[in-house]
């Protein structure tokens, strides 16, 4: 193998190497830092242990100045809901439930009362974030959106000189509820709020109240739901928004914002994947051109060789070697470069997302070995074939 | 192998000519193990296409070559690699040896693939042939005929059923001449092996059994 080698390394080009080298090292570093930097930034926006962690959505229909003229039904009908739950990012859908009748609460503030006419909404007691305190007879617990009380204490109270009021104290406080339904029925209760709800952005009652006081105050009304709460696998699916998009629905907040934002990083991470691909692919092409150059310059003494009993295998195994040598270089060197630049881009994210966590290293580790393992065979198979030709004059 | 049978076979460059005078050109004839030929011939009667089709580099004759009753057109690489380490040795007229290495390094790369010779008996020949003290001289600095002795050495680092010596002496004085004729003697009777010798006029002295002429 000395020998062999001491042959056939005359006429190798340094500067052709090294060409190759850098080339292929910047194709394989650009293809696994896309891989890695996607799979380390991806978490923080769709993710499990996501930041963003809101895999509850509420939906309801667009409504345009036309469509409400028009009378067109604002609700969701047993088809839509049917159609929703059957998609494959859906893992339940829940009906908001309105009050078919009125509500007017009011409470008692020393000798003056008061009060506002108000609606109840419910949904199934399971897409609530709070739980639900066991019912008094006589007595509706109520649970409040937590901006309500931001907006009270840091809008209205501030202004009007009113006492802010903590989560505690409003619990605290009992309301007078009056429930009046068709052909006057009424129902006299009392209203205590018992929780506030980050999810839901509205006045919810449980779901048996719900149910039982509509069918005593307004048995002849069974209307659809207008708002529907889905929860679903996962919001950064770009499914849900095509979805959405595509039956002209609504989305109370912007939860899919982050759906847009991984579409993109997908999209850009692939257009750098791409990129590095291409580079890789360019600098094999440079390694092939500078392995046939050499095989050109020295076919005299490869064919001598091939002529005194060595096998095309065994003449081939030097540039082979050559080949997998520079390429398990290109790969170390890459992951070097890689843990080091991601140690950089973590520590800044780290800065914006403190929660963060990092990404696996497995994903852009096999990506790696296996450009490796593709280049090489390519590489290996090329330089055959071209010893393969001098066998014959 | 036993045998090489050339049958109706002629040079492609020949075809359609009518003037050829050959015993070998065009006819049947066989080299059989254990025999000594020489093949005669003027300059540019085929003599170095002949070795190149027997040593499996060319193909571009008509008729057929065997070995033992195989058409050699019919044999693979590999098989071509095994015959070229183990049944036919070949003292190429042009050498084709390696002027980066010394004379000691182009023998060895085919002993240390074939492992048939010890270091000791290559001394022993470097000895005999005049050029023990050139052993660790680069080839490129050595006369043609120190060159030819060190190809001819290669060439029995191997074993063979046949041995292809093709003008092995056209740059060597009698004496060298001489000894190179008794080595190649010894080895092929070791082996029991056949040698054709080709010629352009100037010949090692050997008792030939048979001499055709191209």
């Amino acid at each position: 193998m000395n020998l062999i080698w001491k042959l056939l390394r005359r006429h190798i080009s340094a500067g052709q190497l090294a060409g190759f080298f850098l080339a292929n090292l910047l194709g394989m570093l650009t293809v696994v830092l896309s891989v890695q930097f996607y799979e380390d930034v991806l978490p923080a926006f769709g993710g499990e242990d996501s930041f963003i962690k809101n895999t509850y959505i509420i939906l309801s229909k667009r409504i345009a100045a036309v469509s409400s003229l028009r009378g067109e039904a604002q609700t969701f009908s047993q088809d839509d809901i049917a159609e929703l739950s059957s998609q494959r990012f859906v893992k339940r859908v829940g009906r908001f439930e309105a009050s078919q009748y009125q509500v007017y609460a009011s409470v008692a503030m020393g000798a003056s009362q008061m009060g506002t006419s108000m609606f109840f909404e419910s949904v199934p007691d399971e897409y609530v974030d709070v739980a639900w305190p066991k019912m008094k007879e006589g007595e509706v617990p109520i649970i409040l959106p937590r901006s309500y009380l931001a907006l009270y204490n840091f809008g209205f109270a501030e202004s009007q000189s009113l006492p802010k009021l903590s989560e505690g104290v409003v619990s605290m406080i009992q309301m007078d509820l009056r429930l009046r339904g068709e052909g006057g029925a009424e129902q006299r209760l009392k209203g205590r709020v018992v929780g506030f709800s980050t999810r839901l952005n509205t006045v919810l009652v449980p779901a048996a109240f719900m149910h039982s006081s509509n069918e005593m105050l307004a048995p002849h009304s069974q209307p659809d739901p207008t708002r529907l709460i889905v929860e679903v696998k996962n919001p950064a699916d770009d499914a849900i928004a095509t979805f959405i998009n595509e039956h002209g629905y609504e989305l109370e907040d912007n939860s899919l914002e982050a759906g847009r934002t991984t579409y993109f990083l997908k999209i850009v991470a692939g257009i750098v994947m791409a990129v590095g691909l291409l580079i890789s692919a360019l600098s094999f092409y440079i390694l092939m051109l500078s392995i046939f150059l050499l095989v050109q310059k020295n076919s005299d003494k490869l064919q001598n060789l091939l002529l005194i009993g060595y096998s095309p295998a065994k003449v081939s195994l030097p540039y082979q070697l050559l080949t997998i040598v520079l390429n398990v270089l290109v790969l170390l060197l890459a992951f070097g470069a890689l843990l080091w630049i991601r140690q950089r881009y973590l520590e800044r994210l780290w800065q914006i997302f403190p929660s963060l966590s990092e990404g696996p290293l497995t994903p852009a580790l096999l990506v790696g070995v296996g450009i490796f393992v593709v280049v090489s065979f390519f590489n290996i198979l090329a330089v055959r074939r071209k010893i393969n030709g001098l066998t014959k004059a | 192998m036993n045998k090489i049978t050339l049958k109706n076979a002629l040079p492609r460059v020949f075809a359609g000519r009518t003037d050829i005078v050959s015993d070998t050109w065009k006819h049947d004839i066989t080299f059989e193990r254990g025999h000594l030929y020489l093949v005669e011939a003027a300059s540019g009667t085929g003599k170095s296409s002949l070795c190149s089709y027997l040593i499996g580099y060319r193909t571009d004759y008509e008729g057929s070559i065997l070995f033992d009753d195989r058409d050699i057109r019919s044999i693979k690489m590999s098989e071509w690699t095994r015959l070229r380490q183990r049944s036919l040795s070949y003292m190429f007229q042009e050498l084709r040896l390696f002027p980066e290495l010394t004379a000691w390094e182009n023998v060895q790369i085919k002993n240390r693939l074939t492992a048939h010779k010890s270091d000791k008996v290559i001394r022993e020949w470097f000895q005999r042939l005049g050029i023990a003290d050139k052993c660790d001289t680069k080839l490129a600095l050595m006369s043609f005929g120190q060159q030819q002795r060190v190809a001819f050495m290669r060439a029995l680092c191997q074993p063979f059923d046949f041995i292809l010596a093709d003008e092995p002496v056209s740059h060597l004085d009698m004496a060298n001449s001489a000894i190179m004729g008794e080595l190649l003697l010894d080895e092929a009777k070791q082996q029991g092996a056949g040698i054709i010798v080709t010629s352009i006029g100037h010949h090692m002295d050997l008792p030939y059994e048979k001499t055709f002429r191209l």
